[in-house]
């Protein structure tokens, strides 16, 4: 009896709560539309997860743009969570905002939240990841993963000389980024087919695992030549346990994001190598494109920014 | 006749139980030595696996604990993560002795592990619940105190606790801490009265009460333990790594329940010997170097430890009804 009491209160709230919705659907369409005249104000930042340094910086150079535009920003966490950034579309559209920079957590997963968006009459811009139909938002701002990954190994591909034994270490098995950057590194495998791929894994961007995944291939006296990893913290983890095994003269390390500490390593000459994702500047660009939209300006549907190499001799431009 | 059977088929049952993970430790390292005789089966990569088994190890002896007592802990990985970044940020160089960044992530840990004791024991919350409301709360902290990003430069000393060897041999320190920790865990657990009551609350907590044993008391300390070896652990997870991760430790309070439940402790509480939790966090090491050196896909490594965590689960199960 009780229990269908509390049904019955739980519905009636639903069926409230589902009116609400709609209203607010509905208001927010309107003020968008007639907004439009207006310089467009309100926006809104939505990230994967706020727990590295590429994501923090990334979220402060949005931040950073928006200051300077004049308009409200305010920034989402999804905390690697599909469903969970969906969600906070949602919310942040039935509040009325005038565009949106999502940072995807997932490339099929969001396509829903991407399109109530575009629905709505939202600016939907789209930062670092492409998301799986690019049609279905307003502009891409980003990188492409392969050059990314074609830039770090051609280095290492250089540095060995064109030959010998090399391993890699990949991020979370199939993400976009594993993908993306692994066929980088076939790019230049082609091109290089006295390189031989000894060991390949994924440590999951984590330096603990990165640093057993190694030690335990440094057994199998492969007489590697490079590891290049596809994060570094994980270039880092193999870099420890290379020095470690006092092979740091024969086993050259490189990595990518260009983190504070790898820029420090490189600048030590421990780290042969990284590659910045100018992440800074998807940011500011990704800010720039999304206001331009919404203020009724075309720009191109899909920006792409530099990644830039960095090794000892230009480490000293990226260290803050 | 067929009750003789019975009972000579139960002590095989029991055998089984005891040793049957001893059995496919040694099968299954046997087996990695035929076909990886240069660099298996070398004696510096047999003590590199006890290095590689310590940290989750030693997380697993403090599970050991939580489990015994019919409890469970999953905030250990997160406060791994917490300890680290809190030693980091003690551990530049120049600043303090090596033994406050220690200290601080001991009592990092201890803090974490008396707030779950004090929800389970005094507040009544299911462990699996606080623990879980823990994991959540003090990865957030951690990624709060490290400002999102790895605390890194850290003085040679600190860097120096997980890293080395003992003087003169190949044996690695870590590897020191670990079996020391898991050697005075299984004292603690069978030769005093302390341990002896943490099995007699998770077999039957209505009978530990009626006894006498401060139940609540009890509980307290085994999360405070689970806790206090969780903040040892991020210590020397930062200084092997170098840096102090916020994101360091996910899934390793998944890691630390799979060594003690493929080392035949009961998920029940109240049953399971401490070195049957060493077979079981060298069991994972060695599986790991071994398929890491043959080159197999982590794909195929995730199934094949799937599957063995499984077959021990089964055993602890069916070794159990054959008791009852």
């Amino acid at each position: 009896m009780k229990t269908r009491k509390l049904l019955a209160v739980f519905m009636a709230l639903m069926m409230v709560m589902a009116v609400f919705a709609g209203c607010a659907g509905k208001v927010t369409e309107e003020e968008s539309e007639g907004g439009s005249k207006d310089a467009p104000k309100k926006f809104a930042l939505f990230m994967t997860h706020m727990s590295n340094a590429f994501t923090i910086e990334l979220s402060d150079a949005v931040k950073a743009q928006a200051a300077e535009l004049g308009v409200d920003l305010t920034v989402n966490d999804a905390a690697q969570d599909v469903a969970k950034q969906i969600s906070q579309i949602e919310t942040a559209v039935n509040q009325g905002v005038d565009g949106i920079i999502i940072e995807p957590v997932s490339v099929d997963g969001i396509m829903p939240g991407v399109k109530m968006a575009k629905d709505a009459g939202v600016t939907v811009v789209i930062v670092n990841q492409q998301i799986s139909d690019p049609s279905a938002a307003n502009a891409y701002v980003g990188v492409s993963n392969a050059d990314g990954g074609e830039m770090e190994m051609t280095k290492a591909a250089e540095d060995i000389g064109g030959a010998g034994n090399v391993a890699f270490l990949y991020g979370p098995m199939g993400s976009d980024a594993q993908l993306g950057r692994l066929e980088g590194y076939q790019r230049v495998l082609d091109k290089n087919p006295d390189i031989k791929v000894a060991f390949e894994s994924t440590a999951e961007w984590d330096t603990a695992k990165a640093l057993s995944l190694v030690e335990n291939w440094l057994q199998a006296n492969k007489d590697l030549k490079a590891i290049v990893a596809q994060n570094d913290g994980m270039a880092l983890g193999a870099l420890k346990a290379i020095e470690d095994a006092k092979l740091q003269d024969s086993i050259k390390v490189y990595g990518l994001d260009a983190t504070p500490d790898a820029l420090q390593a490189v600048k030590d000459g421990r780290l042969a190598a990284t590659v910045s994702q100018s992440t800074t500047a998807q940011g500011t660009e990704a800010m720039k494109a999304c206001f331009a939209i919404a203020s009724g300006e075309t720009v191109d549907a899909e920006i792409l920014v530099d990644f830039t190499l960095i090794t000892k001799d230009n480490v000293d431009e990226f260290l803050k | 006749m067929s009750e003789r059977l019975g009972v000579e088929r139960t002590r095989w049952k029991n055998n089984v139980r005891e040793f049957g993970i001893l059995i496919a430790f040694v099968a299954i390292v046997a087996v990695l030595m035929i076909i990886s005789p240069d660099a298996f089966a070398q004696p510096k990569n047999l003590i590199g696996i006890v290095k590689q088994a310590s940290i989750n190890g030693i997380l697993a002896c403090g599970m050991m604990f939580v489990i015994l007592s019919d409890g469970i802990d999953l905030s250990v990985g997160s406060t791994v993560a917490l300890a680290g970044v809190m030693a980091a940020h003690f551990a530049h160089p120049d600043t303090y002795p090596v033994i406050i960044p220690i200290l601080i992530g001991i009592l990092v840990g201890l803090a974490v592990g008396l707030l779950n004791g004090i929800g389970v024991a005094f507040g009544g919350i299911p462990p699996f619940i606080i623990t879980l409301a823990t994991m959540t709360a003090v990865r957030g902290v951690a990624l709060i105190a490290s400002g999102g990003s790895p605390v890194y430069n850290l003085s040679d000393t600190f860097n120096g606790i997980a890293s080395g060897f003992i003087p003169g041999t190949i044996v690695p320190i870590l590897a020191v801490y670990f079996l020391l920790i898991i050697l005075f865990s299984g004292f603690v657990l069978a030769k005093t009265v302390f341990g002896r009551r943490i099995y007699t609350i998770g077999g039957n907590e209505v009978a530990a009460k009626v006894s006498g044993i401060n139940v609540k008391r009890m509980r307290l300390s085994v999360y405070a333990i689970s806790g206090v070896l969780a903040g040892f652990a991020g210590v020397l997870l930062a200084s092997r790594t170098i840096s102090g991760s916020p994101t360091a430790g996910q899934g390793y309070e998944l890691d630390a329940i799979a060594a003690v439940i493929i080392g035949g402790v009961s998920m029940s509480g109240g049953a399971g010997k401490w070195y049957g939790t060493l077979i079981g966090a060298l069991l994972l090491a060695v599986l790991a170097n071994g398929l890491d050196i043959l080159n197999v896909s982590s794909n195929y490594q995730m199934v094949i430890k799937g599957a063995i965590i499984a077959i021990a689960v089964l055993v602890d199960i069916r070794g159990k009804s054959r008791n009852e």
